[in-house]
């Protein structure tokens, strides 16, 4: 293995030094994580919801009166028809009516129903609106009774498989980042072969494997640097941190590493030109990218596209590092994550060396 | 010089690529010590020639000795101890000239060092320039010192001098030479006969794949014309025929604008040529009178020019 250690090396000098493959490799995935977490990241989230009083009595203004003083609403009194026109475009989470001649159904000692309206497709808003308007509305009847209070409730959180936003994103992420530091290997290999950079090296004793074994710890390592960056900002900003084993979470991201420098090569060997590598890896980039769960569910996929996430070698790293990583739902199990990625690697490792040109 | 042993020894080389015979029967020995040239055009299969001897490509048939070993079977051993340029290969742009020429060292068992060979190159004042800033001239003399990392007794350099301007050209030749100095065996292919006429003991003459001629530069250009050249710009009012008339002319060819005419006798011929042309009312000539070179022994043996 003489010239492994300066070749790999020369090759961090190369990338460190080439400020494209810096951009995409380290700060592209960082702004992602930024964006995605101011845009998901539900820390203190409002949900505003419309008050129609229909009623115009002592008792509605008292009720309403009760709402705006619950801090995670934004409640706004308007009248019906404008109400559900702003749901309907979606500036409001839900509708709350207040029936015509409700102070007096009261006063006659019969139960009055209000109305609340939501969107079932906004599963968070619609279940902390229930919960919240459920609230008032029992504190109200308590009030009107005059009876003692004597059960309250103390609100105490508990984290459940039922994961944050952030703490989705971050490993998903982690795994994109870690398929477009593979995939973009090709790059570099293709512009070397088309500069003769390789037929220069060829003529000297360095072997291939130490050439080969050379890129793919060069790649390792900014493989780490990668996972440094990205889970410290997850942990820095959105605080997410790391549940599961450290040494499982290690061990997927090398496989994965692994498993996309091999589909590198591939590009590496089917592109002629530098030009070709670029599309080439465009190519496979964005379907493993959309289809492959890292920005949602794969169960929010309509059902026809359901079976494609499945063969992407990229849905079983995002699941696998959400899993290990932050204590996520599985998708499939760690077994199943790591056969399928061992078997895209090996797969296609066997055909980048099949076909992989040297001159 | 017969003396000494062959470093390069080639018998009926053959390379096809399909119909392409790109080196069909190539045989010659190169010596030790010389610097010797392979001459001719682009596509002649000069790259493919060298290339087979670098153990970069492997021949079709033929048997073949450098440095007492066989590249295709022997390439590890061979690799060690031969530098190699290779025409238009391009080093890795974003290292500095230091970096590049350490990192390379490091790839052989025996090593010059690099501090010395940065300065033999004349390169020490862009050291620290990474090599995609460097200019042509200076990239050039970076690819000779990083054939020459491990102190090769054989260096292979393919069109040293291509794209460079005739000043780099020059500079680059003295650094050849100084091989030659220091008792090291350079094969280079090149299509300038001038560079073969001013660096080279011996070339091959070659094209289509084959060997034309080999020898000495002298040698083969008094094998081919015991006579010397005039030239000068041709007139309309002096006919090739009237010319052929002259004294002691063999042979009138054109060059371009020029008129060549071959002559035994060079003294006698201008007399004639001078009044001719006065008679003829075409003005004074400028007529330069020169030895044929090896463009001369090309145009003979292929009736093409060299030049692309």
């Amino acid at each position: 293995m003489r010239g492994f250690l300066p070749l790999t090396i020369a090759n961090i000098k190369s990338f460190y030094r080439n400020r494209a493959a810096l951009f995409w490799t380290l700060a592209f995935p960082v702004i992602f994580i930024v964006l995605f977490g101011s845009i998901f990241s539900g820390g203190n989230q409002t949900f505003p919801l419309a008050l129609v009083d229909e009623d115009h009595s002592q008792v509605s203004a008292q009720l309403i009166t009760g709402f705006d003083n619950v801090s995670i609403l934004e409640a706004e009194q308007v009248d019906r028809e404008e109400a559900l026109a702003h749901m309907q475009s979606g500036e409001f989470a839900g509708v709350l009516i207040i029936p015509q001649g409700a102070a007096a159904s009261l006063a006659g000692g019969q139960t009055v129903s209000l109305t609340l309206i939501t969107d079932p497709s906004r599963q968070t808003a619609t279940t902390a609106l229930q919960q919240v308007v459920g609230q008032v509305v029992a504190s109200m009847n308590l009030r009107l009774t005059n009876a003692p209070t004597l059960l309250t409730i103390q609100p105490q959180t508990m984290q459940t498989q039922n994961i944050s936003d952030a703490a989705y994103f971050v490993p998903s992420i982690l795994a994109m980042a870690l398929m477009q530091l593979g995939v973009f290997a090709s790059i570099p290999l293709v512009s070397q072969r088309e500069k003769q950079i390789l037929k220069r090296l060829a003529a000297t004793p360095l072997s291939r494997v130490t050439f080969v074994a050379s890129n793919v710890v060069m790649r390792l390592i900014i493989a780490a640097l990668q996972t440094i960056l990205i889970v410290g900002i997850g942990a820095w900003l959105f605080g997410v941190t790391v549940v599961g084993n450290v040494l499982v979470v290690i061990g997927f991201i090398v496989l994965g590493a692994l498993t996309f420098l091999a589909i590198g090569y591939i590009i590496a060997a089917w592109a002629r030109t530098e030009e070709t590598a670029n599309a080439g890896t465009s190519i496979v980039q964005f379907p493993l990218m959309f289809l492959s769960g890292i920005f949602f569910p794969i169960s929010f996929m309509p059902e026809w596209l359901q079976p494609v996430a499945a063969a992407m070698p990229l849905t079983y790293l995002a699941d696998a590092l959400r899993q290990t990583m932050v204590g996520g739902a599985a998708y499939a199990g760690l077994g199943v994550d790591a056969l399928v990625l061992g078997a895209w690697m090996v797969i296609c490792f066997l055909i980048a060396g099949r076909f992989f040109r040297w001159q | 010089m017969a003396a000494q042993p062959d470093v390069i020894s080639v018998t009926d080389l053959r390379r096809h690529y399909g119909e392409v015979k790109a080196v069909d029967g190539v045989s010659f020995e190169v010596h030790k010590g010389e610097v010797f040239g392979l001459l001719g055009p682009n596509g002649a299969g000069k790259t493919t020639t060298i290339e087979i001897l670098e153990g970069l490509n492997r021949a079709d048939s033929g048997s073949i000795s450098v440095l007492g070993f066989d590249p295709t079977h022997q390439a590890d051993q061979l690799k060690e101890r031969i530098g190699v340029q290779l025409q238009a290969a391009s080093l890795y742009p974003d290292l500095s000239v230091t970096e590049l020429v350490e990192l390379f060292a490091t790839f052989y068992a025996r090593r010059l060092p690099s501090d010395r060979l940065i300065t033999q190159l004349g390169l020490d004042e862009r050291r620290g320039a990474l090599t995609k800033e460097l200019s042509g001239g200076q990239r050039q003399r970076l690819s000779i010192a990083l054939a020459l990392v491990n102190d090769p007794e054989l260096i292979f350099l393919d069109e040293p001098t291509t794209g460079l301007d005739p000043q780099g050209r020059r500079s680059l030749w003295e650094h050849i030479e100084r091989l030659r100095g220091e008792g090291r065996t350079v094969l280079l292919t090149t299509h300038y006969m001038e560079e073969a006429e001013q660096l080279c003991d011996r070339v091959a003459i070659i094209d289509h794949g084959k060997i034309l001629e080999i020898g000495a530069v002298d040698e083969l250009i008094s094998r081919h014309f015991s006579e010397r050249t005039l030239r000068f710009r041709s007139r309309a009012e002096i006919s090739d025929s009237q010319l052929a008339g002259l004294r002691d002319v063999s042979r009138v060819n054109h060059e371009d604008d020029e008129v060549v005419l071959h002559t035994s006798n060079v003294p006698r011929t201008i007399a004639a040529l001078l009044e001719l042309a006065e008679a003829a009312g075409a003005g004074d000539l400028d007529v330069v009178v020169r030895r044929p070179t090896l463009e001369d022994v090309f145009l003979e043996l292929t009736g093409r020019a060299l030049r692309d």
